[in-house]
């Protein structure tokens, strides 16, 4: 496996961990991820939306908000939240609320990003604390419309390897 | 985004959540399996084994057959194919942002480089 590869674990019935590993300071990796002109250019939309507002200010009480269109709806989805706990380069906690195009709320959750560096390379943990297990079961199960097709070839030969005698 | 709740997946992660169904599983991607045989190395009494065996019928992913006196327990793949994907995506999703992550830090090293030799 890629030594960078993401790591992808469900320690509780609430929780989606991930780690992965980028070959830069962690200074640079804070900068990319809480940066809106930078957090533009990682933070891809699911196909057919766009980024239309992205506003982060990584500070005790700063706001996060994020919105979407699509062809049909202007904004389709909202992202909004608060920063509770940032010690810089380090460690940043935030709270975030998912929510449709019409104010309806999708669902919460509280993110935790952790960084740690070692000869130049960052490690950068990702905690994703929901509300309930379904809430969680919810957010890994989104986007799994998208792409099926792609993925499907794949995922056949794999389960073949594992099934048959 | 809208999640559409499948019920068909919630059996199947049901089905997946006790231990002694996924070692049923395991000794099943061996091949088929009689009931008496996947009860023995579990130290599982018949009827529990058959309690598990049913759970896994329920999500689709053992199918029994009945020959003679034996019921003989086989694998169904497509389930646990669409387990997998269900979690797949997410993963594809965000390997595809740390990837342009990566390029994006790239670019801020070069560019860090450049400014300080500039100085």
């Amino acid at each position: 496996m890629n030594p960078k590869g993401l790591q992808i674990s469900t320690p509780t019935d609430t929780t989606i961990v991930l780690t992965r590993t980028f070959n830069a300071p962690r200074r640079l990796v804070w900068e990319a991820m809480f940066t809106p002109d930078k957090m533009r250019r990682w933070m891809l939309p699911p196909p057919g939306l766009t980024m239309t507002l992205c506003e982060v200010e990584a500070r005790v009480g700063g706001v996060l908000r994020l919105a979407w269109k699509n062809e049909e709806a202007d904004p389709f989805m909202t992202l909004e939240g608060v920063f509770t706990e940032v010690i810089p380069h380090e460690r940043i906690v935030h709270t975030e609320t998912m929510a449709t195009g019409s104010g309806q709320t999708i669902g919460t959750q509280v993110e935790t990003h952790e960084f740690a560096e070692k000869g130049g390379v960052t490690t950068m943990r990702i905690t994703q604390a929901y509300d309930s297990k379904d809430a969680r079961d919810g957010a890994l199960a989104s986007g799994m419309d998208q792409g099926m097709e792609a993925c499907y070839k794949q995922l056949d030969e794999l389960v073949t390897q594992r099934t048959s005698p | 985004m809208v999640v559409d709740r499948s019920p068909r997946l919630d059996l199947v992660f049901h089905a997946l959540a006790h231990p002694a169904r996924r070692a049923i599983i395991r000794q099943l991607s061996g091949g088929e399996r009689n009931l008496s045989e996947l009860a023995s190395p579990l130290r599982m009494t018949f009827p529990a084994a058959t309690k598990h065996v049913r759970v896994l019928e329920r999500a689709n992913l053992v199918r029994r057959r009945v020959a003679g006196r034996q019921h003989l327990c086989r694998l169904r793949a497509a389930p646990l194919r669409d387990a997998m994907l269900w979690t797949e995506q997410f993963r594809r999703n965000w390997e595809a942002r740390f990837e342009a992550l990566d390029s994006l830090l790239e670019e801020m090293k070069s560019e860090e480089k450049s400014r300080s030799r500039r100085h």
